[in-house]
C-alpha cells in the first residue's frame, strides 16, 4: 500500500500521541475516511437524484417533504430501516452472507480508484481484483437466495448465478482491451494513457475501445444485476426472488451491497475508458506551483465522482424507460452477443496499437 | 407423460420425476387477482398446472335478492368494480326488456358515454398491469394519469369517480353537467395524442415485444372450447363483438370498426396482440365518442313512468352487453315483488381463467405473470 502518499498518514501524524502507529491502523482508518466521506455521501446522493430523476420522467413530484425539496429523504428512509427489528434473529447462513457481504465492501474499497487522493493500492493487478469482489458479492447474493428454502429463492439463486457467470466473461475481455492501449493495468497507467480532454479519453481513441466501452458497462450491469439488466434478481414471478424475506436493517445492508457495487462499476468504467480523474493540465500546473497539494486530490475526486453520477444517471434513465428482460434472454444476450463484440474488441483493440507501434 | 404428470399429487412423486412442485397465491406479487396456481415444473417449464378460485366470493346473487330492485344497482357495481357501468347498463337493459320501458334517446346517448369511457378506463389499466408485470414502471404513472381524466369526468357526472350508481331502470340518474360533453372530446383529443407516446414508448419497444411475442398464443379451439369472448378473442381473429352482432342501447347507429389480431408483433393471439387489440379498442371508443359527443339530441333523460315506487311487473329476460372484458350476460327474473327473484351473471372472466390450466403448460415460469395479465382478469366478476 502507498500509504505513505496518503494524507491521512500525515493528518494521523500530526496528532501527536497517534504517530508512529502501526501500518495496518493508518490502512483501516484510511478505509473508514473513504467509507464514511465519499462512499455515504454518494449513496445519499445517488438515491436523491435518482428519485429526482425518476419522478420527473414519470409525471410526478418525487420527494419533497424532507428537508427542502426533499434532499433528506435517503437519510429518512435509512434511519426509518435501520430503526426496523429483525422479524426472526440471525441464522448462521445469514451470517455466513452478512461476512462475504461486508469482506467484499472493506476488501475492494482499498482498491477501487478515486484519484490520487484515497488510491490506496496500485499494483499489476490492480484493475482486476474489483472482479473478484463483484464475483464475491455475486456469490453472496446467491447464497442468500438458496438460505431461503423457497421455490422463488431458489429459483433467484439460480439465476443470479447464471447471470453473474454470463456477465463476467465479456467484462473480463473488455478490459483487456484497455490494458492494451495503457501497457498496464495500474490505475495510475490506466490513467495517465487519458487526459482531461473527451477526445483524448480511450473510450475516443478507437471504435473497438468504444465497443470495449459498450460491452463493459452492460456486462457489468448483468454481472451485478443492475437495472434494467436485472432480471436474475426482480422477476415478478418469484416475487423479489433473493431478496424477498429481508426488511429493516437486513435490506439495508443488501440495497447497500447492491449500490455499492453499481458504484464501483461505474468509477471502474470512468477511470478505465471516460478520461479517468484527470484534470485540465493548466489548472493542474496552477495547484502544483501554489503547492496545494491535498485540494488537486480534492479535485480529481471530485471530477471523477461527477462523471461517475453522469454515467450512473443514463444508466437509471435508461433502466425507467424500457421494460425488464428475461433473465434467459440477459444471458442468451451476454453470451451470443456481448462475448463475441468482446472478443472482436479486444482482436482489433490489439492490431490498432500493433499498427500504431509501426507508425 | 402429461398422464403420468396428472396422477401425481405427492411430493415423493415429483422428486421421483425430478419435478419443481411450487403454490402461487392466493396473494401474490405475480398474480393479478387472488387465485391459487399448482404447478409442476420440469426446470423453468410448467409442465402441470391446476387453478382454485373463489377467494373474492361476495355472494353478491344472493344479496340480489335480499334487496329492493333500486338497490340491485348499487350492489351491481361491485360485480367489476374496476368496469362497474357494464354491469349497471346489463342489468337495466334486462329490467327495461321484463318492463317494456323505452329509453329516451338522451339516456342511451349517456350510456354509451358512460360505457365507452369506462371501456377505454379498464383498458387503461389492463395496461397498467401488462406494464407492471414487464417492470416498466414509468409508462404506468403515463396511464394512470390519463385514467385520471376519466376518473375525473366520471366524478363530474356522477359525483362517484369508481361505484357510479348512475344508470336507472328507463334512462340515467341525471342529466349531463354543463360542460361535460365538451370535457369527453377535450379527454378524447388527449388520449388520441397519448396513444402515440404509447406506442414509441412502449407497445413497439424491443424489450417489451421480447417478453410478449409468441407467448401463449390463445387458439381458436382453445376460444370454442372455453367460451373465451372479448377482446382476448378478438386478438386471435375471433370476430365476435355484441355491439355490433346484437347491438343495443343504440350501438346500431354509431359507426366504428371492431379491431382483429393480426399477429405484427409474433404470433396470431399471443400476449402482444391481445395487448394491441386494446390499444386498438381504445380508439376506436374515442371515434364512437366523438361520434356520440356531437349528437346529443334533446330531451329527457329518464323514461317518466318511472317513478318512486315503481313495480316491475314479473318476468325474466336474458340480456348480453360488451364490457370491457368480453360478453356479459344477465339474467334477470322477477316475480313482480318489490326484490328480485333471482340476478344472474353470465362474466367472460369465468372463461379466461378456464383458459389458464392450458394455456400455462409448456410455458417458462417467467412468463406466467406476463401471460396472467394480458388475459385482464377481473376475479370480483368471477368469484362474485
Amino acid at each position: 500500500m502507498n500509504l505513505e502518499s496518503f494524507w491521512v498518514v500525515s493528518w494521523v501524524n500530526s496528532i501527536g500521541f497517534l504517530s508512529g502507529l502501526p501500518e495496518w491502523c493508518y490502512a483501516a482508518i484510511s478505509l473508514l475516511c473513504i467509507f464514511f466521506f465519499v462512499l455515504i455521501p454518494s449513496l445519499v446522493f445517488i438515491v436523491f437524484f435518482d428519485r429526482k430523476l425518476s419522478a420527473d420522467l414519470q409525471a410526478r413530484v418525487g420527494p419533497n417533504r424532507a428537508g427542502p425539496a426533499g434532499v433528506l429523504q435517503p437519510i429518512a428512509d435509512l434511519l426509518k430501516l435501520l430503526q426496523k427489528d429483525t422479524r426472526s434473529p440471525w441464522g448462521w447462513i445469514e451470517s455466513l452472507w452478512i461476512s462475504i457481504h461486508s469482506m467484499v465492501l472493506y476488501s475492494s474499497l482499498a482498491v477501487i480508484p478515486l484519484g490520487s487522493l484515497a488510491l490506496l493500492l496500485d499494483t499489476e493487478m490492480s484493475a482486476f481484483l474489483p472482479f473478484w469482489s463483484a464475483l464475491v458479492l455475486a456469490l453472496g447474493t446467491i447464497l442468500l437466495g438458496l438460505s431461503q428454502g423457497t421455490v422463488a429463492g431458489w429459483f433467484g439463486g439460480i439465476r443470479v448465478a447464471a447471470q453473474a457467470l454470463s456477465g463476467a466473461f465479456p467484462a473480463l475481455i473488455s478490459l483487456l482491451c484497455t490494458g492494451v492501449r495503457a501497457g498496464g493495468f495500474r490505475w495510475t497507467v490506466l490513467a495517465g494513457s487519458q487526459g482531461f480532454a473527451p477526445w483524448s479519453w480511450t473510450v475516443a481513441s478507437n471504435p473497438f475501445q468504444a465497443i470495449a466501452f459498450l460491452v463493459f458497462v452492460m456486462s457489468g450491469l448483468v454481472l451485478l444485476g443492475i437495472a434494467p439488466l436485472e432480471g436474475g434478481q426482480s422477476m415478478s414471478d418469484i416475487h423479489g426472488g433473493v431478496a424477498t424475506h429481508l426488511s429493516g436493517r437486513r435490506l439495508v445492508l443488501f440495497r447497500f451491497g447492491r449500490f455499492y457495487g453499481f458504484f464501483c462499476w461505474s468509477v471502474i468504467s470512468v477511470v478505465l475508458f471516460l478520461g479517468a480523474w484527470n484534470l485540465p493540465l493548466q489548472f493542474r500546473e496552477l495547484l502544483v506551483r501554489a503547492e496545494l497539494y491535498p485540494l488537486i486530490g480534492f479535485f480529481e475526486l471530485v471530477c471523477l465522482l461527477m462523471k461517475t453520477f453522469c454515467l450512473m444517471m443514463v444508466i437509471v434513465w435508461i433502466a425507467r424507460v424500457n421494460p425488464r428482460s428475461r433473465v434467459d434472454q440477459i444471458t442468451d444476450f451476454t453470451w451470443k452477443v456481448l462475448s463475441p463484440f468482446s472478443l472482436s474488441a479486444l482482436v482489433g483493440a490489439g492490431i490498432w496499437a500493433g499498427w500504431r507501434a509501426f507508425l | 407423460m402429461t398422464i403420468v404428470l396428472k396422477k401425481m399429487n405427492s411430493i415423493d412423486e415429483s422428486v421421483e420425476n425430478n419435478l419443481t412442485q411450487w403454490e402461487i397465491g392466493p396473494y401474490h406479487s405475480s398474480l393479478p387477482a387472488p387465485i391459487k396456481l399448482s404447478l409442476l415444473m420440469d426446470g423453468e417449464v410448467v409442465s402441470h398446472c391446476s387453478l382454485e378460485t373463489g377467494f373474492l366470493h361476495r355472494g353478491l346473487e344472493k344479496v340480489f335478492e335480499l334487496h329492493s330492485w333500486r338497490s340491485s344497482i348499487a350492489y351491481v357495481d361491485h360485480l367489476d368494480p374496476e368496469a362497474a357501468v357494464f354491469g349497471e347498463l346489463a342489468l337495466c337493459l334486462g329490467v327495461e326488456e321484463i318492463a317494456g320501458l323505452a329509453v329516451p334517446s338522451r339516456a342511451q346517448h349517456i350510456r354509451i358515454i358512460l360505457a365507452e369511457l369506462t371501456r377505454v378506463s379498464s383498458h387503461l389499466i389492463y395496461m397498467v398491469r401488462m406494464a407492471r408485470v414487464v417492470g416498466s414502471e414509468t409508462i404506468i404513472h403515463y396511464l394512470l394519469r390519463d385514467r385520471e381524466r376519466i376518473l375525473d369526468l366520471f366524478e363530474l357526472l356522477a359525483g362517484a369517480r369508481f361505484s357510479l350508481n348512475f344508470l336507472r331502470f328507463g334512462g340515467v340518474c341525471a342529466d349531463v353537467t354543463e360542460g361535460f360533453i365538451e370535457r369527453v372530446l377535450e379527454v378524447c383529443e388527449v388520449i388520441r395524442i397519448r396513444l402515440k407516446e404509447y406506442n414509441d414508448l412502449f407497445t413497439f419497444n424491443h424489450g417489451f415485444l421480447k417478453r410478449t411475442a409468441f407467448v401463449a398464443p390463445l387458439t381458436s379451439s382453445l376460444i370454442r372450447e372455453c367460451g373465451v369472448t372479448g377482446p382476448n378473442a378478438r386478438a386471435s381473429g375471433f370476430s365476435f363483438d355484441v355491439r355490433k352482432d346484437s347491438p343495443y342501447t343504440g350501438y346500431d347507429q354509431v359507426d366504428f370498426d371492431v379491431p382483429l389480431g393480426r399477429g405484427e408483433g409474433g404470433s396470431l393471439g399471443d400476449v402482444h396482440d391481445r395487448f394491441l387489440i386494446r390499444l386498438r379498442e381504445i380508439s376506436q371508443s374515442m371515434e364512437i365518442l366523438k361520434q356520440l359527443s356531437e349528437t346529443v339530441p334533446s330531451g329527457e333523460y329518464i323514461n317518466s313512468e318511472v317513478e318512486k315506487g315503481y313495480a316491475i311487473p314479473s318476468g325474466e329476460a336474458y340480456v348480453r352487453v360488451e364490457s370491457s372484458r368480453g360478453l356479459l350476460g344477465c339474467h334477470v327474473v322477477s316475480d313482480g315483488s318489490s326484490q328480485p327473484a333471482r340476478i344472474q351473471f353470465r362474466t367472460p372472466t369465468v372463461a379466461h381463467l378456464m383458459v389458464i390450466p392450458k394455456l400455462v403448460t409448456g410455458i417458462r415460469i417467467e412468463d406466467l405473470p406476463v401471460l396472467l395479465a394480458s388475459l385482464d382478469l377481473g376475479i370480483a366478476e368471477a368469484d362474485r
